[in-house]
């Protein structure tokens, strides 16, 4: 009984405390240190959160050339189509769907509002949007928890936390972090967002809640709400954070949005320089 | 001869090479525009396997930095991955000192602990010190599919290390 203890306790200190000829560090001491780095920055200390943004920087950087390869194919598809000529047309073609889009979602929110004078009301504080900033998204690794972009402007443009990014005028999601040459976008999807979002005729007001999933579902509805399919939502902007208006996506018969915008497909996106009235996240 | 060393160096480092290269690159194991489900830990399964097979290739010192550099790319709080990643290697560290010989169904069942271990660490952590909300449905899917997948790359990396390392256990 002693024996097989002695060989338990040989064994564990064995496993957390022995260096082979080629390590330099036990776990043990890696652990203590993973553990100190880590309260470190869940607190918050100003040094750590320095330090942090420049490894950000960094990381996000080299990141973004160690992805290269996976970019190589996207690269040549692109290239031969290029080569038929198809890419160009593709592209003028999109735009002007894109722009005949725009129009007709803002036909519908503007005439939803003229429905609803309250509504109009609540919509007088649109702030302006004329400072954008265009950022290229350096990775979008996805995690399986968190559903995040980096991209490649930060505090240096102006970028502060809790902005709104859009893509062709559609809501992404909002700045969480920011570093001097890049920051993260929490997107619509990821299970920490929350967005006030308004829809339908009666201009519904809701909570659009990401799930970790493709599609984000609405919540905090009026009692016995029936959804109907192919209803635009917008966002409210009760929040002080989303410009009232922005479009977000359809509604579906079982309450989740359909996103106008695939947060899997993101290449470029704007971040808006709007001056949140408060921090969220 | 000197190009045969460089070329065994070579083949030696592909695990950790492996291991920073998932961890730094935009390249995931998580299949989720295929199968909304589906995610994996594919480093972890790296780590525990070349630990239990050939612990001089994967050095703690690499394990907690390549930890560290993961945290910056997923946006996790700094030090979680690489607690997490060192659980791992400190279970591995143990089987290995207390078992002579082992097989697949051995190194499966003691990944299912290191596994269970790691994660309890993980989103314990992430959960009671850290803002982020995490699904525990995912966790499940997670936990669930690296152990499930896990003897397809023990059969993988056994064949790797046969082919360009040589056969002989640690």
């Amino acid at each position: 009984m002693s024996v097989s203890r002695d060989d338990f306790s040989i064994a564990f200190r064995s496993a957390l405390l022995q260096r082979g000829a080629t390590q330099k560090f036990s776990i043990l001491s890696l652990i203590i240190v993973a553990l100190v780095v880590f309260f470190l920055d869940v607190y918050g200390f100003t040094a750590v959160k320095t330090a942090r943004s420049f490894i950000n920087d960094i990381v996000y950087r080299v990141s973004y050339l160690a992805s290269a390869p996976t970019r190589l194919f996207p690269g040549i598809n692109q290239g031969i189509a290029g080569h038929f000529n198809l890419k160009k047309e593709n592209e003028e073609l999109r735009k002007v769907i894109e722009r005949y889009k725009a129009l007709d979602l803002n036909l519908e929110y503007i005439s939803n509002e003229n429905k609803n004078l309250k509504k109009v009301l609540d919509t007088e504080n649109i702030q302006s949007v004329s400072n954008v900033v265009l950022a290229k998204v350096l990775v979008d690794r996805n995690s399986p928890f968190l559903k995040s972009i980096i991209i490649n402007k930060g505090s240096k443009e102006g970028i502060i936390k809790g902005m709104p990014v859009t893509q062709n005028k559609y809501l992404v999601g909002r700045i969480v972090e920011t570093n001097y040459l890049s920051s993260r976008v929490l997107l619509l999807n990821d299970l920490n967002s929350r967005i006030p979002v308004t829809f339908d005729e009666k201009s519904t007001q809701a909570i659009l809640t990401g799930g970790g999933t493709r599609k984000p579902t609405l919540s905090y509805l009026p009692e016995d709400y029936l959804f109907v399919k192919d209803v635009t939502v917008f966002a409210s902007g009760k929040d002080g954070i989303f410009s009232a208006g922005t479009p977000i996506g359809k509604t579906e018969e079982n309450g989740e949005v359909k996103l106008f915008v695939d947060p899997n497909q993101l290449s470029f996106v704007t971040v808006n320089l709007i001056k949140p009235s408060k921090e969220i996240f | 001869m000197a190009k045969g060393n460089i070329l065994n160096r070579l083949f030696a480092s592909g695990p950790l090479i492996l291991l920073y290269y998932l961890s730094i690159s935009e390249v995931d194991t998580n299949l989720e525009k295929l199968f909304e489900i589906f995610s994996l830990n594919l480093q972890i399964i790296i780590i525990y396997f070349w630990i239990i097979k050939r612990p001089n290739l994967m050095g703690p010192g690499h394990i907690f930095f390549a930890g560290l550099i993961n945290d910056v790319v997923m946006g996790h709080p700094l030090g979680i991955s690489s607690l997490s990643y060192l659980v791992v290697c400190f279970v591995g560290n143990y089987v290995r000192n207390k078992s002579v010989n082992t097989t697949i169904a051995s190194d499966w069942f003691t990944f299912l602990i290191a596994l269970l271990f790691a994660n309890l660490l993980f989103f314990s952590l992430l959960n009671n010190f850290s803002d982020v909300a995490i699904s525990y449905a995912k966790i499940g899917y997670n936990t669930f599919f690296t152990l499930f997948l896990f003897p397809v790359f023990w059969f993988l990396f056994q064949l790797y290390q046969v082919s360009f390392i040589g056969a002989q256990d640690a």
